[in-house]
């Protein structure tokens, strides 16, 4: 039998778990890395102590930290998603901080002069002008919890590391191969998707005024 | 129209705005002037509440400001700034229209109102309103910069320097613009500016302010007249002491000996000139050195002849000086021409020289600075 035949359905399923740990996690980590992106950059001086802090969570082990979320929650996919999307957040809120507070003082001004409260320049200019940034750092979380998913299966929990995993267990090279292709191509195709839909929003001509 | 009453503004112990009292009236332009740090952008700023002053009250149209909305004022307020501020993810005709579409008009409405704006300042709507800022020259970015400040046509507009990043060729014809629509519109201007020339150019009242207070608040021809302090006459530099600039000549500023050559010669002798002393245009002398015109590049190539004399050539127009003309009357005819220089010729119609922008920028540096000793 070949290869193929015997573990076929078992990828295509393995590849659509580990795309929903990637999407889930990744989708519900912008939304609070936006948030809290936006509200840090209103002000500057809490941000200064609480990015380091978030920065320093940032480098616990992804293996150490879903190991002890599943002490607490168990074998469930919420917890495999938690703890990416906690992973996910961080590059994403560094890029919303940096990318509102390099909008040019002077367009913060004349949005203020020309009449528009302080939630309408948020959305009108300022965020318009920080999601090139932003996008990057969506990028950036996406290609690392691709890779960061293949932990879910540590836990039981499925996705492509299963594959590597009973690969490396068992001293299989093309079970390890079959889950790390997947793995690679999903990172690169997610990439992208995602540059592609970063030149759709950044129109033409905005680019050389942000240089 | 605006009326400050008894206004303090301090940042620590620095007093920036010192117990200011003033009035401007309607349809006027008031230009605010002095050195840095004098205070006449925070008192432009305090205006529309872009900065809050400690104490004392500003009315604008009899109504204290400090009791309105800041954001409803600024939206009945133009605001033009130095930085030019144009929001770079919004094409020009948004830009235009931000004012408007907070104040809720009707699409068509803020289209009617684009369009013709754009048509005052000579920008067809068809041909820059769907490009982006950083698509239009600094000159081109401002005069959007200025539209938009008036868009929801507000009585009153405030500008902070706001041709003080251009070039002075650009400047000038903005200067030129602005008065235009002034004239027009018959709005309420305050101007900040540190420059005396464009001061007096675009004043109905000039208000000198030093260290947070009024010097002399007065037209620019009293001001010129009499001018209240030391320092406002060093502002003034020579126009107050009887302009010895203007009694310039066009010859003391002008190269002598500019490359000419007689209608006779040989074209591609002509085109191997230019290129060897690296000018785009060659001065053209009749049989008896009198002045003929001036041929250029791209007049030869429009001709698109290769052999025959640059006589045959059309020669294209040129402003032309005398040399007994004042120096002011030549910068002019440079500045409001397109040609790159003035043609300076003798009595007898043969060519004494040029005046290029190099000389007037010596010239204007002479009477800032002295005479270049």
């Amino acid at each position: 039998m070949s290869f193929w035949e015997l573990y076929g359905n078992k990828l295509l399923v393995a590849v659509g778990v580990h795309f929903l740990y990637v999407f889930a996690s990744v989708a519900s980590g912008f939304v609070v890395a936006l948030t809290l992106g936006i509200l840090l950059s209103r002000v500057p001086g809490i941000a200064k102590v609480a990015l380091p802090l978030i920065s320093v969570f940032q480098t616990i082990p992804g293996v150490v930290f879903i190991g002890i979320l599943f002490l607490y929650m168990g074998m469930v996919p919420a917890t495999a998603i938690i703890a990416l999307a906690i992973y996910a957040v961080f590059p994403i809120l560094k890029n919303t901080y940096a990318g509102l507070l390099s909008v040019d003082s002077s367009l913060l001004e004349a949005a203020r002069g020309c009449g528009m409260s302080k939630i309408q320049s948020l959305f009108e200019v300022e965020l318009p002008l920080a999601m090139p940034s932003i996008i990057g750092g969506l990028r950036m979380s996406t290609v690392y919890t691709v890779s960061w998913a293949v932990l879910a299966s540590m836990i039981g929990l499925g996705g492509l590391g299963e594959f590597i995993y009973i690969g490396i267990a068992t001293n299989n090279n093309a079970l390890i191969v079959a889950g790390a292709i997947p793995a690679g191509i999903m990172a690169i195709s997610l990439s992208l998707a995602i540059d592609f839909v970063k030149r759709r929003i950044t129109r033409q001509g905005r680019e050389v005024s942000l240089k | 129209m605006i009326r400050f009453e008894q206004v303090t503004k301090k940042y620590g112990d620095s007093v920036i705005l010192d117990n200011l009292s003033f009035e401007i009236k309607e349809g006027e332009f008031a230009v605010l002037i002095g050195p840095s740090g004098c205070g006449k952008t925070t008192t432009l700023k305090s205006i529309n509440r872009l900065i809050e002053p400690d104490t004392g009250h500003i009315y604008v149209n009899g109504k204290d400001i400090s009791q309105t909305d800041p954001v409803q004022l600024r939206r009945q307020t133009g605001y033009v700034i130095q930085q030019i501020g144009l929001f770079p993810n919004m094409t020009v005709a948004q830009n235009i229209g931000v004012v408007p579409k907070r104040l809720k008009y009707p699409k068509e409405k803020i289209l009617d109102i684009t369009r013709s704006l754009m048509d005052m300042v000579g920008m067809s709507y068809e041909e820059y309103g769907h490009k982006y800022p950083s698509e239009l020259s600094g000159g081109q970015q401002q005069r959007i910069g200025v539209l938009r400040a008036l868009a929801a046509s507000p009585p009153l507009v405030l500008m902070d320097e706001p041709f003080g990043a251009l070039d002075p060729m650009t400047r000038n014809s903005l200067q030129d613009e602005i008065s235009r629509l002034h004239k027009k519109l018959n709005k309420t201007f305050v101007f900040v500016t540190h420059d005396m020339d464009e001061a007096l150019k675009l004043a109905d009242k000039i208000i000198f302010m030093e260290n947070g207070k009024i010097v002399q608040m007065a037209t620019p021809e009293e001001m010129l007249e009499n001018p209240a302090s030391d320092l406002i006459r060093t502002f003034m530099g020579k126009r107050a002491e009887g302009s010895p600039a203007s009694a310039l000549t066009a010859a003391d500023f002008m190269r002598p000996d500019p490359v000419s050559v007689y209608k006779s010669r040989g074209i591609r002798e002509c085109t191997e000139i230019m290129a060897r002393r690296q000018i785009d245009s060659l001065l053209i002398k009749n049989d008896d050195d009198t002045y003929a015109g001036v041929v250029t590049v791209g007049g030869i190539k429009k001709a698109s002849k290769s052999t025959g004399t640059i006589g045959e050539v059309p020669v294209s127009e040129n402003a032309v000086s005398y040399v007994s003309e004042s120096a002011m009357e030549s910068f002019d005819k440079l500045l409001n021409t397109n040609s790159s220089y003035v043609v300076v010729l003798h009595e007898d119609d043969t060519i004494a020289g040029i005046v290029t922008k190099t000389s007037m920028a010596k010239a204007m540096a002479d009477a800032l600075w002295g005479d270049g000793q």
